[in-house]
């Protein structure tokens, strides 16, 4: 419970930041227009048949390449003034941290998908299945970005604290989400095909995500800040013989 | 004296990364009610210590304890017990002063742990009234350090572990911060702080301490006379061994530091 | 007799090896669909089995290496992706080049194939990011690294859960007789090579390891 309200608590405040200049909802949001003008630039000239099997593989390469951008800047905030490692300090419950950065960068990539789906319904005549299973789309959504962001926070929360390079989040990223996106890919192909095995691959969806947040949870802390040392002294009180009157 | 008063035991601490040793087996021990100032050159390791004291690094060596306990990891309950102000104000730039400790207060009240009023404490370090709803990224470096001392003192921790805190502040800043820290000892807290300006640490420490290359090395202590203090903190600094040093400490094993 | 192991498993399986080929080329009939191609299969299941076997070591020596902040299961995770580097290097150029003779194409997209790459890809990810990563990168790695291990029963199930060319994981079960007794010796030889390569790669690693803290140790006797 204390994890939950700590998570809360925490994603409150990125909330608060985040609506004091919305800069990081418009740059995702604008880079999945672009995105969608590129992708309508390459394929719109394509017969039908062929957009069908290609917008599972669209909207997914725009959560990816979206995904890297939010996570980024959602990360950087806590870069540039060094605030992750005071929030390590405090009596804050890590997971509450992860928790908390998972569900913000969630929430932007759930907004970039109210740009991204209606954006390839209407480029693409063949994504008229998303208007037609609203329900289905919706869960598909929120388990594909929700799968990717459970990988997603715990390396770029690593790659904060570590002082290290953007462009490794990079090289992290889009392979171990690959199996994820790749889940949700077919998923997607099943709803535009109004195939009936789709609540299966929702459901086998929701256990992957559920196996990928647990093992990041897990490891956050660790990650982060790293386990105990094997202690090289009997645990217990303080050994006497460093402890002396304090000079006057 | 009993093991009750220790907040902070370490013993044969190192620290080493790849081929670069930055801790060499550091003993240090801090009791409450007083106040120890570290100094040493930039890549002493200083920032290194405070990192293990606070639970945001685990230490290649050595064992640490806290508050009398074993602290192999730190948990959510001793950090409660400590506030750790690093040499970055670690604030965030689009929260005011006021919503970052607030912040910080409803974080710590999931935990049932008490927190004094924002207003209060920043008041006390100086920071103008009209400039507590102000955005951090509006304020001056000087102002920010200010604030995040102001967020370690509204936790009341017993322990305070403050990386170069008299960074950036003015003099009246210092001189205020310094009558802070000595009032946090009369309470009973112990205090385990950094600083370049030995003027103002032999003004409210109990003892200084040189860190040197990752070993702690020699220490003087006050004995009643801060102008003493202050010569022999300078000489100390300067590595002068004909007035450095306290009696003792030859007598102690090398890197020993008793408080 | 430990530290002699992996230079025993390397003698051993020299032979190994040269008797699989001589039985694979020479004494093994060619499958009857297949043809010579199907020759490639006694050496590109073992790496692939390897190859998967190595990413499972790495995930849990990696695992061990975060809980226990261990300088030897730092060593196993690393030298069993590179292991698994080069065995899923070969599993990548072997398979292609028998699913052109096979199936007409040399990457037919199927699910088992994409999923080895991907494997692969995350071991480069983690010599990437263990070689060029910040300080605190090895605890990131092994992250990634039991992520990574996760990767392999997702490649085993991908078979049963879509469609797929590649052949079920029935093939080495329906093998005839003479076939088995073809992959035993290359299986054999090709696990006892890496093995003794993966051992002599974990004693350098800890070698180098013990170099730094005895030369830290010196400097801070000097």
């Amino acid at each position: 419970m204390r994890v939950l309200r700590q998570a809360l608590l925490l994603l409150r405040s990125e909330l608060r930041q985040e609506l004091r200049d919305f800069e990081l909802l418009l740059t995702a949001s604008f880079f999945t227009v672009v995105l969608l003008a590129m992708f309508y630039l390459s394929f719109a000239s394509l017969q039908s048949k062929a957009h069908l099997a290609a917008i599972p593989g669209l909207m997914w390469l725009t959560i990816a390449f979206v995904g890297v951008l939010t996570l980024t800047r959602v990360f950087d905030r806590e870069r540039e003034a060094d605030t992750l490692r005071a929030l390590l300090a405090a009596p804050v419950e890590r997971l509450a941290i992860y928790f908390a950065k998972a569900a913000m960068t969630l929430a932007v990539l759930m907004l970039c998908c109210m740009v991204l789906v209606p954006g390839l319904w209407l480029m693409f005549p063949a994504g008229a299945a998303f208007a037609e299973q609203p329900l289905a789309t919706a869960l598909l959504a929120l388990l594909g970005c929700g799968g990717y962001v459970a990988i997603g926070a715990l390396f770029a929360a690593g790659l904060a604290t570590g002082a290290g390079k953007n462009t490794l989040l990079f090289i992290i990223l889009y392979p171990l989400t690959t199996p994820v996106l790749m889940y949700a890919l077919v998923t997607t192909r099943a709803l535009l095909d109004h195939h009936p095995d789709l609540p299966s691959y929702l459901g086998q969806m929701a256990a992957l995500d559920l196996i990928l947040v647990s093992i990041a949870a897990l490891l956050f802390e660790t990650v982060l800040v790293g386990s105990g040392a094997r202690s090289t002294s009997p645990k217990g009180q303080v050994p006497r013989t460093l402890s002396r009157e304090p000079s006057a | 004296m009993s093991d009750e008063r220790s907040v902070v035991s370490l013993r044969a601490i190192s620290q080493r990364f790849g081929r670069q040793p930055v801790l060499r087996r550091v003993d240090l021990e801090l009791l409450a009610g007083t106040i120890v100032g570290l100094v040493g050159a930039n890549g002493a390791g200083k920032t290194t210590l405070f990192s293990i004291v606070a639970g945001l690094l685990q230490p290649d060596g050595g064992a640490r304890w806290l508050f009398g306990a074993a602290a192999d990891e730190v948990d959510t309950a001793t950090r409660a017990r400590m506030a750790y102000v690093a040499h970055a104000p670690q604030l965030y730039g689009a929260l005011s002063a006021r919503e970052n400790l607030q912040l910080h207060a409803d974080l710590r009240r999931v935990c049932g742990l008490p927190t004094r009023a924002a207003d209060e404490v920043l008041t006390e370090l100086g920071l103008p009234r009209e400039a507590f709803d102000r955005p951090m990224s509006a304020h001056s470096r000087g102002m920010a350090q200010r604030v995040a001392l102001a967020r370690a003192l509204a936790a009341r921790p017993e322990l305070l572990v403050l990386d170069e805190p008299f960074t950036a502040l003015d003099a009246g800043g210092r001189e205020q911060l310094a009558q802070v820290l000595l009032g946090e000892r009369a309470r009973g807290a112990a205090v385990l702080l950094s600083s370049h300006d030995l003027d103002t640490l032999t003004q409210i420490c109990d003892r200084v301490v040189l860190l040197e290359r990752g070993e702690l090395g020699r220490s003087v202590d006050h004995e009643g006379d801060r102008a003493v203090f202050r010569e022999r903190a300078a000489a100390l600094w300067t590595g002068r061994a004909a007035s450095a040093g306290s009696g003792p400490a030859g007598a102690l094993a090398p890197a020993a530091v008793l408080c | 007799m430990r530290k002699l192991l992996p230079d025993l498993c390397l003698v051993a399986a020299m032979p190994l090896l040269v008797y699989s080929v001589h039985r694979v080329f020479l004494e093994t009939p060619n499958e009857r669909q297949m043809g010579t191609a199907f020759k490639i299969f006694f050496f590109h299941v073992p790496m692939g089995w390897i190859c998967m076997l190595m990413a499972v070591v790495c995930g849990i020596a990696a695992g061990v290496q975060l809980r226990r902040r261990s300088t030897m299961g730092a060593a196993v995770a690393l030298a069993a992706a590179e292991m698994g580097f080069v065995t899923g290097l070969g599993v990548l150029l072997t398979g292609p080049i028998w699913g052109n003779a096979t199936w007409g194409t040399p990457w037919t997209g199927d699910a088992r194939q994409v999923t080895t790459a991907l494997l692969w890809l995350v071991i480069v990810a983690y010599l990437l990011l263990r070689h060029y990563g910040p300080r605190s990168s090895d605890r990131l790695a092994a992250a990634l690294a039991i992520f990574g291990a996760v990767n392999v029963p997702i490649i085993y199930y991908a078979v049963k859960l879509w469609k797929t060319m590649h052949p079920s994981t029935g093939v080495v079960a329906s093998l005839p007789p003479e076939m088995w007794a073809s992959f035993w010796p290359a299986l054999s030889g090709l696990l006892l090579c890496c093995l003794g390569l993966f051992g002599l790669r974990i004693r350098q690693l800890v070698l180098a390891e013990e170099l730094d803290v005895a030369w830290v140790q010196a400097q801070d006797r000097a």
